[in-house]
């Protein structure tokens, strides 16, 4: 093995080194842990502030919206915790009382939870309701308006 | 060729299919549920079409098999016929199944039962979807199965198959029945 | 009668591949002419058998033969016929079909092109390919079959998946994404029939360029038609979010368009011989994976398929081939010693294995980020994703050092040059750097590597640049040309050198587009009542009110939503919809672009009252997004340009040294 291939090996073994830290500390500090209400509050202090994806079902009777604002509140419960979040987001249409939800964000030192995303849980499974929430009954009103029915 | 290298090469095969074997075994969908091994939180519900109030409480000892569902799920339609077949087989053996009808009017629910040409055990109505909020419930179809001391042994989330039961109801059975 | 048809046509090609595969290999042994023939004649046979059966399919959709289980499972009366001809990709099986029909046009074209010129290596390659058409086949026969019977038959079917007929783009992203996944079977056939036969010297390479190229060409431009599908369905005003599928269709990218870079060092001097195998194979293996990860159900993915039994037939057949390529790989490594060396690093072979370095290691961090949430939960019992800023922390550097490479590279010569050289050469391109660097600050760009990035693309795009002038002005002077004649016979002279250069400056037309729309984003969310404004970043906007429209598949709410110039009169009016799918649960939102070359206005639709009395929209402004689509529209044009045949079939021309 001569010098010149010695210096390309030697190179080559550390920008791996380095690129492998690289990942490693990438990989840690931007893992989003999947948690319920429960097991977010079971974590304490230790759960303020870090990115989290919370699961749980909306709280019936629970959400105020304030179309004015763009603020969102309910409170979010996996059946043995039940936590308070807040969302400067307009709620997804299919959003509602005792609703499967998936939220991102981060526990504030408040303990309400600040969501940046808020998610339907929904899949090809989960179909949607329909008593109640058929959008042709729901929007009637708009389409008379518009006058295209 | 040079076989001896071949083969240590072919050894690396083994940990990435292995992991994504794992993986096959996982439902990335499935939201960890903080339930099983936990005792079922209680419920005391009507039965639909009828006077009867069902509480858990009075059913322990036996096996439970509780189903949410609904008149609009689709998936709940093509899980139907399978409960209907594991409710005739282990409902003999002491399994009690119960429906629970999940944001739904008892009307709708009723036609549907109707439609799929009934249902061998009871349908409980939650109207105010308590009992599913207690469950911490993320759709329908999802299943429930209780044990003999009252703790949730495992959570169906989607239709459940012949293998759910055998896989988690045949062994709570085995151990009752040995133990008679 | 259609569905016996067409799953009669499955099962013949598949028993046709089998033959073809084991005629093949026996065929080589025996130097048996005839059976290598039959081998070759089964390919054909095939070609038209997948045509059968997809057309068959085509004709079951248009025809709502809802006996079909594939069509129960999409069709719907309801659903226009443009959507309902383009269902035949929007679940798994008809997409399986597909991938079928078009592996078979590609085997018999291969066939076609090639047969008889390239002995066993040319015999093994149609054997692999051969096989891997058994493995598509044996799942449309089994748990993919598209053509099950249904009874009793159902009056009417569900419709395609909302996500999938919201937008005519469907049309073209996944087509475009199977030919260019598939595609890669080839090169990866020729690659494993050079290590059978042992033949490793370039000729697999050269047999299988312009597949190559076909296939990276339709890959780009799939990527990009899906980013642009995500921008103008998905409604939050982006185009890439490190989504799992999204990634699966990056990483075969990244290792091909290594390889069409390092392929030139092989040619050249011999170089990289283990790499090039090991890459087109990693390519391979990488559209097999992302098939799998997205159609197993094994990664969480908005646009995951529901999973079934298919997962473990996928996986096994990566084991196989896996298998197969480290086997074959490691058993020739020591015959396929590098012949040449590197002689300086100031030269083109250098920045062509940096160029491969990064390109890998890339592939390797996305790879690392989609499959972690899989580690974790297998090693850790977690449940975690790995987040978007992982992806762009590690990603960042490696595109901005990327596009340096992307001007340093054309200036400089193979087996390198001095430093004065090198120097004259950059220089323009290192003085537009600059000025773009200083401009960026001096305008305060909120992203140090949005800053790079500028500087970096303006130094490859001048480097880029330089490369057509110097050779058309040599052209003008020595022919007495005139400026555009000399530059389009400079281009078709040395068509694979001056595409790719094209194809850098579409790369860099994306690059510049994406660093610009996430350092410049401006959006508010806000609810308006009828005749209220908003201004975002100098555009304002009034809400006029809300309309509703019921289609036959749908039911559909709509925004008017004027666009203001400075004296406040309307001189636009933009529709954001949320359209209700019959068969579906989210809505699916259409938000309303207006795309300029400068910058787009995007309005989505987020909620409203049910009286129409307010209604909430997202506002977004984005400059150079539209350059993104552009971009992706020139990379394919230089790598078409490259791919052309120089003349009439002249095969081994010698190319001009620089």
């Amino acid at each position: 093995m001569n010098a010149k291939r010695l210096v390309l090996l030697v190179g080559a073994v550390l920008v791996l080194a380095g690129f492998g830290y690289l990942v490693y500390g990438g990989i840690g500090n931007n893992l989003v842990y999947f948690l319920t209400p429960s097991e977010l509050k079971a974590k304490g202090a230790a759960a303020i502030d870090s990115p989290v994806r919370l699961g749980g079902m909306v709280v019936p009777g629970s959400v105020t919206w304030n179309a004015e604002a763009i603020d969102l509140r309910f409170r979010m419960t996996d059946g043995k915790g039940t936590i308070e979040v807040h969302a400067r987001k307009a709620p997804p249409q299919m959003f509602r009382d005792g609703q499967g939800v998936v939220v991102e964000g981060k526990l504030t030192r408040a303990g309400i939870f600040d969501a940046s995303n808020l998610m339907v849980k929904h899949s090809n499974e989960y179909r949607p309701p329909a008593p109640g929430h058929v959008p042709q009954e729901m929007y009637r009103s708009l389409v008379k308006e518009a006058g295209t029915s | 060729m040079n076989w001896k290298r071949s083969l240590v090469a072919a050894a690396a095969v083994v940990p990435v299919v292995g992991l994504f074997y794992y993986g096959m075994g996982q439902d990335p969908k499935a939201i960890p549920s903080p339930l099983p091994g936990r005792p079922a939180p209680p419920f005391a519900l009507n039965a639909m079409g009828t006077a009867d109030t069902v509480r858990l409480a009075d059913l322990k000892g036996q096996v439970v098999v509780l189903n949410f569902w609904a008149s609009w799920c689709l998936a709940c339609r093509s899980e139907h016929e399978v409960l209907r077949e594991a409710a005739a087989r282990y409902g003999p053996r002491g399994v009690r199944f119960y429906g629970v009808l999940y944001n739904d009017t008892p009307e709708n629910g009723a036609a549907y039962i109707a439609e799929m040409g009934g249902q061998s055990y009871p349908t409980l109505l939650d109207p105010q979807t308590r009992t599913a909020i207690d469950y911490g419930l993320y759709g329908v179809p999802e299943t429930f199965i209780i044990g003999p001391d009252g703790r949730v042994v495992y959570k169906q989330v989607g239709p459940v198959t012949p293998e759910t039961f055998t896989r988690y109801v045949d062994p709570l059975l085995g151990k009752r029945e040995a133990a008679r | 009668m259609t569905r016996i048809l067409g799953s009669t046509a499955i099962v013949v090609a598949l028993a046709l591949a089998v033959y073809g595969a084991v005629a093949a290999v026996v065929g080589v042994r025996r130097r048996d002419g005839a059976l290598i023939r039959s081998s070759q004649a089964a390919a054909y046979a095939n070609c038209g058998l997948l045509t059968l059966a997809t057309l068959a399919m085509v004709y079951a959709l248009l025809t709502h033969d809802f006996s079909i289980s594939y069509v129960a499972q999409v069709g719907s009366r309801a659903t226009p016929t443009f959507f309902t001809i383009i269902s035949l990709w929007s679940a798994l099986e008809g997409s399986i079909l597909f991938w079928g029909f078009v592996l078979s046009v590609y085997t018999a074209s291969v066939v076609y092109f090639t047969r008889g010129r390239l002995g066993s290596l040319g015999s093994y390659a149609l054997a692999t390919l051969h096989a891997v058409g058994i493995f598509f086949y044996l799942l449309l026969t089994g748990v993919a079959n598209p053509f099950g019977a249904v009874f009793p038959v159902p009056a009417d079917g569900p419709g395609p998946n909302p996500l999938l007929q919201n937008h005519p783009l469907m049309a073209v992203h996944p087509p475009f994404l199977y030919v260019g996944y598939v595609g890669m079977t080839v090169p990866f056939a020729f690659a494993i029939g050079a290590l059978i036969s042992g033949r490793l010297d370039d000729v697999w390479l050269k047999a299988t360029r312009r597949w190559t190229m076909t296939a990276w060409i339709f890959l780009s431009l799939a990527i990009v038609a899906g980013m642009w599908w995500s921008y103008e369905v998905l409604g939050w005003g982006g185009y890439w979010a490190w989504d799992p599928v999204e990634n699966a269709s990056f990483m075969p990218w990244l290792t091909a368009t290594a390889f069409l870079h390092s392929v030139m060092v092989q040619e050249r001097r011999g170089m990289l011989r283990v790499w090039n195998l090991t890459l087109i194979i990693a390519t391979f293996l990488l559209t097999i994976l992302g098939t799998f990860l997205t159609r197993s159900g094994i990664l969480s993915s908005v646009h995951a398929f529901a999973n079934g039994p298919i997962g473990y037939y996928f996986l096994g057949f990566i084991a196989l081939v896996l298998l197969v390529s480290l086997v074959l790989l490691a058993g020739r490594s020591a015959e396929l010693k590098t012949a040449g060396h590197l002689d300086r690093l100031a030269s083109r072979e250098f920045t062509f294995l940096i160029n491969n370095l990064l390109l890998s290691a890339f592939c390797f961090t996305v790879l690392l980020g989609t499959l972690f949430p899989l580690v974790a939960e297998a090693v850790r019992g977690v449940k975690v994703s790995v987040g978007g800023p992982f992806f762009n922390r590690m990603s960042l550097p490696i595109i901005v050092t990327l596009l340096f490479l992307l001007g340093v590279g054309p200036a400089l010569p193979w087996r390198g040059a001095g430093a004065d050289v090198l120097g004259r050469r950059l220089l323009p391109a290192a003085v537009a750097a600059g000025v773009v660097a200083a401009l960026a600050l001096a305008l305060r760009v909120p992203s140090f590597y949005a800053v790079l990035a500028f500087a970096f693309a303006a130094f490859a795009l001048v480097s880029n640049v330089q490369e057509f002038v110097t050779g058309a002005r040599a052209r003008m002077r020595a022919h007495g040309e005139s400026a555009p004649r000399a530059l389009l016979r400079l281009i078709g002279a040395n068509r694979r050198r001056y595409g790719g250069y094209i194809a850098h400056l579409g790369v860099l037309a994306v690059a510049t587009g994406i660093a610009a729309s996430a350092a410049y984003r401006f959006e508010r969310e806000v609810t308006l009542k009828p005749g209220q404004t908003v201004t975002v970043r100098g555009y304002t906007v009034r809400f006029d009110g809300l309309w509703a429209k019921d289609e036959p598949q749908r039911f559909v709410v709509g925004a008017d939503i004027a666009a203001l110039d400075a004296r406040g009169r309307p001189y636009r009016t933009l529709t954001p919809r949320l359209n209700f799918y019959r068969n579906g649960g989210e809505p699916i939102t259409t938000p309303a672009v207006r795309t300029r070359l400068d910058d787009d206005l995007y309005i989505n639709l987020l909620a409203f009252e049910r009286d129409g009395s307010s209604a909430t929209v997202h506002v977004i402004v984005e400059p150079l997004v539209a350059w993104i689509w552009i971009g992706g529209l020139i990379v394919a044009l230089g790598a078409a340009i490259g791919t052309i045949p120089t003349g009439a079939r002249v095969r081994s021309r010698k190319v001009v040294r620089v």
